[in-house]
């Protein structure tokens, strides 16, 4: 019987078989006796998430140009489809032709949150790949490699990987499988390889790296093998209108997450928020110009059949042309029935003309990320957003119809005091109060302002890296002042759990003694620790206990400006003295303006040699 | 504006979706077909287009029904097949498309192939005739107001039945339409309570959807 007999006479057994069986529009097949190189690109997370992440979009189309290569697609099973290929003996499999990814000469995955540690290492074993690389053959084939904002800090993993690929895939990808192909010609070792590729920029390979540490816990120093570069850049895109964006996604049957199709209008962030990973490590500041934009929506959503469409970006509003550019895209997409749906606007400057324009294209909810309760607090975290600009979104958002506003909010943030927490209630009734102040607001139709409260995770590559986290007894006692501030009904609040919190900021800021630790949680039955149903903390502690390693030295420690950080010796092209900086002006309660009206010298433009901006 | 039946096939990997994901491909189907299709006009307009019976998931059909109206005159029966063939995923395409004849409330039967594959197929092969000589074949059979149990016997048709060397392969016709459903697993199961021989169903394939009188409905 082949595998897909085999997947076959089973899948009518489990839930959303069509996840599992491929043929999905637009999904690229190869004759595989005419492709040179095969990536299995992987991602640590069920089919439903792991679709929508537009990453995998773009360079699964990427790859696919390249006639001699060939890049498929590989998720994690549910729970119930995982017992069934462990038990008929069914390897983990890419999708597109059904054979096991542990025959590919590639095996990637994307890093996109902390909690999904433990499923890389189910998958691996479910592919049977050894789980370690110093465990792995001598040939060359089956390089594990992961990419994604996780490898900023990738040493939690750093025993599973052969390679790390830091930054922007578009171009590096490409380079490591040329490559690849290369040395699999001259019938060169996975040692050989690993040596070249550590040369090319971008490319990390942790098993050239050697940490020794203090009796204090923290790092010693960092000793270099193998002539391996001392810090490895991250790759960038330089010419970021131009860069390749598919003109075509895989079209799923299922339902899945963002179900729609999405179009990257700008990357990188002018903000600096201070607790803001993204904000930091996906710099510098560089947009799609309005008519690239248009035409790669147009051409997406003619060959998908797609009737919506997203705008990604980490803030769409601060695209510098985005008038002109909703102007065009909304003419197109009314007149072909397109819903155009904008996340990630920002309170500051959301224009009369701009809400006119979102009025036309949805009529659900809004959602601000005020993120903290006080002005004070606000600052400290470098949230540039005032009261009066709050007041005066939601005042414009009533009166053009909406009475349901949604609010984020952090809780445990550096400096905070109780007033900060009690500050949250007290803005969403302030905004409640306006609501029913407006003489024009909307009629019969009772607001609903949700808080929506997530617990501060210290992360690396941002000011507040070397920030203790609170620890969880203190969450808990913030979150009931948070529910004993609010008096009206009409306030609905929401919290993380603090234990998830915890956990992320451990292997956020983790090293490689995490690796014993996430090797015995994921032994131990950790997997799918996104999921609440699956997170078994319980479990995650014995693996902590068991490897004697303390989360709260990664967690709830301030760490020092002079320390050698686990991620000192990857260079996102934002210095450390930067972050220290910040981190300072912070404590100062002030705040940094944003890129686009004074540099702040995060160093940025000089790694890429050139302004971020034309400042006159 | 024309109002349309397609005849299409769902076989291979394309069984696998669901009835469900049926009508969100299939409007993606005819987004990229860019077909004239007629759209709903009420406060949510979306292209209309309606399946005559649902399939189970799992199943293959040479003769799903699918209506739906294309707001030009001019356009050719064919023209109209070729463009949304160009854009159907894996698995599924439109045999025909012709104008709509009878009214989907005219549909009483569907016919469906199938193997069942055993050990013993003389075992089961004897259990079939076995059972539909019986004069009633009672199974429970779920509906929204619970379990009530219901004799498919008076209502099944046996069109063909031939043993091979791993399979008894047959061709039944239930009742289909607005009035009464039978899914061919009733049958299954209800073979499988009479004769206690493992077996397993494969290859179930729906080959006709049928009027009264065993005339295609069209």
């Amino acid at each position: 019987m082949n595998l897909k007999e085999k997947i076959e006479k089973h899948l009518l057994e489990v839930q959303k078989p069509s996840r599992y069986i491929g043929g999905e529009v637009g999904s690229v097949i190869k004759d595989k006796s005419k492709v040179d190189v095969r990536f299995a690109f992987c991602f640590p997370d069920t089919y439903d998430i792991g679709m929508s992440h537009i990453g995998m979009k773009i360079l699964y189309s990427l790859t696919n140009e390249r006639e001699n290569y060939w890049c498929e697609r590989c998720f994690a099973p549910g729970t119930d489809f995982e017992e069934i290929m462990r038990k008929n003996d069914i390897p983990l499999y890419a999708l597109e032709s059904l054979d096991p990814i542990k025959e590919f000469d590639f095996i990637g995955f994307t890093m996109q949150y902390e909690l999904s540690y433990t499923t890389v290492l189910n998958m691996l074993d479910l592919a049977g790949i050894p789980i370690f690389a110093k465990d792995r053959t001598d040939e060359l084939t089956q390089i594990v490699v992961a990419g994604g904002p996780c490898v900023c800090n990738p040493e939690p993993l750093a025993d599973f990987f052969d390679i790390f690929i830091l930054g922007e895939g578009e171009e590096v990808n490409l380079e490591l499988m040329d490559l690849y192909l290369d040395m699999k010609r001259q019938g060169a070792s996975r040692l050989d390889f690993l040596r070249r590729a550590a040369r090319i920029e971008g490319i990390y390979v942790p098993q050239f790296y050697e940490f020794s540490y203090k009796s204090d816990g923290t790092i010693e120093k960092m000793t270099v093998r193998e002539n391996a570069p001392a810090t490895v850049k991250k790759r960038i895109i330089k010419d970021f209108d131009k860069v390749y964006y598919p003109e075509n996604f895989v079209v799923p049957f299922t339902e899945i997450v963002h179900d729609r199709v999405s179009v990257e209008v700008l990357r990188g962030c002018i903000r600096g928020c201070r607790f803001c990973q993204a904000g930091f490590i996906y710099r510098p500041f560089r947009e799609k110009k309005p008519d690239t934009i248009y035409n790669e929506t147009k051409c997406l959503c003619e060959n998908t059949g797609y009737d919506e469409v997203s705008l990604a970006s980490l803030s769409t509003s601060d695209h510098s042309e985005i008038d002109g550019m909703l102007t065009k895209l909304i003419d197109y997409t009314a007149g072909e029935r397109i819903n155009l749906s904008l996340p990630s606007l920002r309170v500051d400057n959301f224009s009369e003309s701009l809400l006119e324009k979102i009025k036309k294209v949805r009529k659900s909810g809004l959602t601000f990320a005020a993120e903290g309760g006080t002005q004070r607090l606000r600052d400290v975290i470098n949230k540039n957003v005032s009261e009066e600009e709050i007041m005066n979104t939601c005042r414009i958002a009533f009166q053009g119809g909406y009475s349901s506003v949604k609010l984020y909010f952090m809780m445990g943030l550096p400096t905070e005091t109780d007033d900060d927490i009690i500050g949250i209630a007290e803005l969403a009734q302030r905004i409640l109060d306006l609501f029913y102040s407006i003489e024009d607001r909307p009629k019969g139709r009772s607001p609903q302002i949700s808080v929506s409260c997530a617990t501060f995770v210290p992360k690396p590559f941002t000011p507040f890296q070397f920030e203790p986290q609170d620890t969880r007894e203190e969450i808990e006692r913030k979150q009931k002042l948070l529910l004993d501030s609010v008096k009206s009904k009409k306030i609905r609040v929401s919290y993380h759990d603090p234990d998830v919190s915890q956990l992320e900021a451990v292997l956020a800021k983790g090293d490689r003694r995490l690796c014993s630790v996430i090797y015995s949680a994921w032994k131990k039955g950790c997997k799918f620790d996104s999921w609440s149903e699956h997170f078994k903390f319980g479990t995650w502690l014995e693996a902590f206990e068991e490897c004697g390693v303390d989360p709260a030295f990664y967690a709830n420690r301030r760490l020092a400006f002079d320390e050698i950080l686990p991620w000192d010796h990857l260079d996102y092209l934002v210095s450390k003295e930067f972050f220290i900086r910040e981190n300072k002006t912070a404590h100062k309660s002030v705040t940094t303006p944003n890129c686009r009206l004074r540099c702040s010298g995060c160093g940025v433009n000089k790694a890429v040699g050139r302004e971020c901006f034309c400042y006159d | 504006m024309l109002r349309l039946r397609a005849v299409f096939e769902k076989s291979g990997r394309a069984k696998y979706i669901s009835h469900l994901d049926l009508n969100r491909c299939m409007l993606r189907v005819f987004r990229r077909s860019k077909l004239p299709v007629w759209y709903t006009e009420g406060f949510n307009p979306h292209p209309y287009y309606s399946f005559a019976l649902a399939l189970s998931l799992g199943f293959e059909s040479s003769c799903e029904i699918m209506d739906f109206n294309i707001n030009d005159d001019e356009m050719t029966l064919e023209e109209i097949r070729d463009r949304l063939n160009a854009v159907m995923p894996e698995g599924m395409r439109i045999i025909s498309v012709a104008e709509q004849v009878k009214k989907i409330t005219a549909i009483a039967k569907a016919e469906y192939s199938f193997s069942l594959v055993s050990e013993d197929v003389t075992g089961v092969y004897d259990a079939v005739k076995g059972i539909l000589d019986e004069s009633e074949i009672l199974i429970e059979k779920k509906t929204k107001k619970g379990v009530k149990t219901v004799d498919i016997r008076p209502d099944l048709e046996l069109v063909s039945c031939e043993i091979t060397e791993n399979s008894v392969d047959m061709a039944i016709r239930l009742p289909a339409g607005t009035q009464t459903n039978f899914n061919p697993t009733l049958f299954m199961e209800a073979l499988k309570n009479y004769c206690n021989i493992p077996f397993e169903a494969r290859k179930i394939r729906r080959t006709g959807i049928l009027c009264e009188n065993n005339e295609k409905f069209s």
